[in-house]
């Protein structure tokens, strides 16, 4: 793994909560997250369902609000800055991609793609160009006048991924890119990603797939809306999992119930880690 | 350097074409509005231009004398048909000759107009007049006899000059010199046909086509009483003695009349305006009309931009997400609202003059095509794309993008 020189911190969060619901049915997805990242930072954070990752990307993402505590983004806090400030970070520095795709049905994948550049105020023909490149880049060059209705999974995501990508972002939020693509479209995404922290860009990708995280300077583990584990190496042998594997290894049958298209990948260890977390 | 506007323009576009169907529809609101006042504008513009021209063509030295002050002139409706004003006309005859007696006074003539029905081989229709005078009209209104002669002092008082159409209703022909003819009971041999004038609307409000001109002197002994002037037209010995003779109708008239004001000498575009008022009266109404149905395209409008933001929520979450501000997404509502107005004022403005040259070709006018009215259709439209559009653009801008991206659609 390549070690990049990560100095100055991006984002910090200190005592983080993001609360949801009011009285009896008040619930914290965020607990009190304290935590720095650098740039050129590549995090992998990985948790059970429901451990407020989600949460957190959107928070980071400007996308939300916390509740309580501070999140510093280049040193600024983020509750001082305005609305139309904070769309100007989305516009140029952040790139966002979705768990659930969130392509717009009625635009073809080309216009998807060039949607982010529009905000930039870059002309039609100008986006078209860039966003034509990016979509050969990702293997999509003959699908770019499809509708979103006509790709399947796979190439659904892979759009998507595109669309975050085609502004340049220097932050990237990924909420599990890969979560519906097979090994070799998964690896086709993360080279890119790869490539992309390699020039200097931070990513903090959400996954599931502790086979992924070898891409990572950096992994963290969160439970119930707190950071359980925070490690910064790519190594699979620093992780700690190996406390909680024996549990893992009794729910694999659950494992394949919940997340059939890891199946293949079953007898990795680290897959039913993450999976028993989940089941906490 | 941001283009956004362009952006904007296309997405606007994009999302308008996505549903054809429904924008086209929620245009014919605005179009509808657009084209009745498109219509009425371009119509009463026609007549007034109509009669403005007439005026010039006489040469620019007549004045009309009429009843009423000049305050209510305006709003005084029934100048407009004086065959139907009953009540007491304040110019009399001798009026006439205080009129006459001024200097610079070319010719003055009176019009007035006899409510009797003209009967002859058949009955004249009911929109056929009876309009007594002197000979001197016909200089100053510049009449064209066609066959036989105009009214003359010098000769037998019961005679009538009758338009070519009325020859036509009552005789069958229009060769009807020596026939005779009965108006209000009375005998009068017709001893000239006007040429068709296709003039209905004039500043004398009579379309001459269709009357009987008879001498003054045999109106009055109709026996209707008090005999009724409408109006007297008055024709000054040059242009430029024109004003001062206007001057001194004023003075001596004030003097005949006791010194109350109610008689108004209008000139120049004031004689237009009280033969348009008729126009004018049916485009209050039809503006009434207009705006009812403007208000409800606009309702339509906002309506349709308040279903497109909600069926658009995850949209607008996704577009956040991607960059757009508060601002980006209000304009992007605004502008499609504003060319839904655009388009129905364009399509409006042009079914109005579709409809305004057919209905023209019932008239004896074109309606007038002129950047006023373009200017008012297009100002009407854009107006209403926005003050309906305002509300949806502020509800899509003010969406939480969490919340919208968790939102179906
Ligand atoms: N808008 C919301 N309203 C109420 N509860 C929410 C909302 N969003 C998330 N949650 C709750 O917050 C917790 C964290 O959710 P999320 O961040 O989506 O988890 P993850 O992405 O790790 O699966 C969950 O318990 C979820 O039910
Ligand atoms: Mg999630």
């Amino acid at each position: 793994m390549t070690e990049i020189p990560t100095n100055t911190p991006v984002i910090e969060l200190h005592n983080l909560k993001k609360r949801f619901g009011i009285g009896d049915a008040e619930h914290f997805a965020l607990d009190g997250i304290d935590l720095t990242i650098n740039s050129g930072e590549f995090i992998a954070i990985m948790g059970p369902s429901g451990c407020g990752k989600t949460t957190l990307l959107n928070i980071l993402g400007l996308l939300d609000r916390s509740t309580d505590g501070e999140y510093k983004l280049d040193g600024r806090e983020i509750s001082t800055i305005s609305a139309r400030r904070q769309a100007y970070i989305r516009s140029h520095q952040i790139g966002f991609i979705f768990q659930s795709f969130n392509l717009i049905p009625r635009l073809s994948v080309i216009e998807n793609v060039a949607l982010p550049l529009t905000y930039k105020g870059i002309l039609q023909t100008k986006r078209l160009k860039i966003a034509s490149r990016i979509l050969h880049n990702f293997h999509l060059g003959e699908r770019e006048y499809y509708m979103p209705s006509q790709l399947s999974g796979g190439q659904t995501q892979r759009v998507a991924i595109a669309r975050a990508l085609v502004n340049e972002p220097s932050i990237i939020l990924a909420d599990e890119p890969t979560g519906n693509l097979d090994s070799r479209s998964s690896h086709v995404i993360m080279e890119e990603l790869s490539d992309l922290h390699k020039r200097g860009n931070t990513i903090i990708m959400v996954t599931h797939n502790p086979r992924l995280t070898s891409y990572a300077s950096r992994v963290i583990t969160m439970l119930d809306g707190k950071i359980n584990t925070d490690t910064k190496s790519a190594d699979d042998e620093t992780i700690p999992f190996t406390d909680i594997t024996p549990t893992a290894v009794k729910k694999r049958k659950k494992v394949k119930l919940v997340r059939p298209w890891t199946k293949r990948r079953h007898k990795s260890k680290a897959t039913l880690v993450s999976s028993n977390r989940r089941k906490k | 350097m941001r283009f956004l506007f362009i952006n904007h323009l296309q997405n606007a576009r994009q999302s308008l074409r996505s549903n054809r169907m429904r924008s086209y529809l929620t245009m014919l609101g605005v179009t509808i509005g657009v084209a009745s006042i498109t219509i009425i504008l371009s119509l009463s513009s026609g007549a007034g231009k109509i009669v403005g021209d007439q005026i010039d063509s006489l040469g620019g030295n007549i004045t009309i004398i009429r009843p009423g002050s000049p305050q209510t002139m305006s709003t005084n409706l029934s100048q407009i048909k004086p065959q139907r004003n009953f009540s007491a006309s304040s110019l009399t005859e001798y009026d006439l000759g205080v009129i006459k007696d001024i200097k610079h006074v070319a010719a003055a003539a009176p019009i007035m107009i006899i409510s009797g029905t003209i009967k002859a081989d058949n009955t004249a229709p009911s929109d056929s007049s009876v309009v007594a005078t002197t000979p001197e009209l016909q200089t100053i209104s510049n009449l064209k006899v066609q066959t036989g002669q105009f009214l003359d002092s010098t000769i037998d008082k019961n005679t009538v000059v009758i338009g070519p159409q009325l020859a036509i209703n009552i005789f069958g022909t229009d060769q009807a010199i020596g026939k005779s003819l009965t108006v209000h009971g009375k005998a009068l041999t017709v001893i000239g046909v006007l040429k068709r004038a296709n003039d209905p609307i004039n500043y004398n409000s009579v379309d001459f086509d269709n009357a009987a001109i008879i001498n003054l002197e045999v109106g009055k002994q109709l026996g209707l009483g008090q005999p009724q002037i409408q109006q007297i037209d008055v024709r000054s010995d040059s242009v430029t003695n024109l004003s001062g003779v206007i001057v001194d109708l004023n003075k001596a008239l004030l003097i005949s009349h006791g010194g109350e004001n109610n008689f108004s000498v209008l000139s120049g575009d004031q004689i237009a305006q009280p033969t348009s008022q008729l126009f004018f009266a049916l485009a209050g109404a039809t503006t009434a009309i207009a705006s009812i149905s403007l208000l409800v395209g606009g309702i339509g409008i906002m309506n349709i931009m308040l279903v497109n933001v909600a069926e658009r929520t995850r949209e607008i979450g996704i577009r956040k997400a991607l960059g757009a501000n508060n601002g980006d997404i209000a304009a992007q509502f605004m502008i499609e609202s504003i060319a839904i107005g655009i388009g129905g004022g364009v399509s409006g403005y042009i079914l109005g003059y579709v409809i305004a040259f057919a209905i023209s070709t019932f008239l004896t006018f074109q309606p007038a095509i002129n950047w006023q009215i373009a200017a008012i259709a297009g100002f009407i439209s854009i107006v209403m794309g926005t003050v309906f559009g305002l509300y949806p653009a502020f509800r899509a801008s003010r969406k939480d993008p969490i919340e919208s991206l968790r939102e179906y659609s």
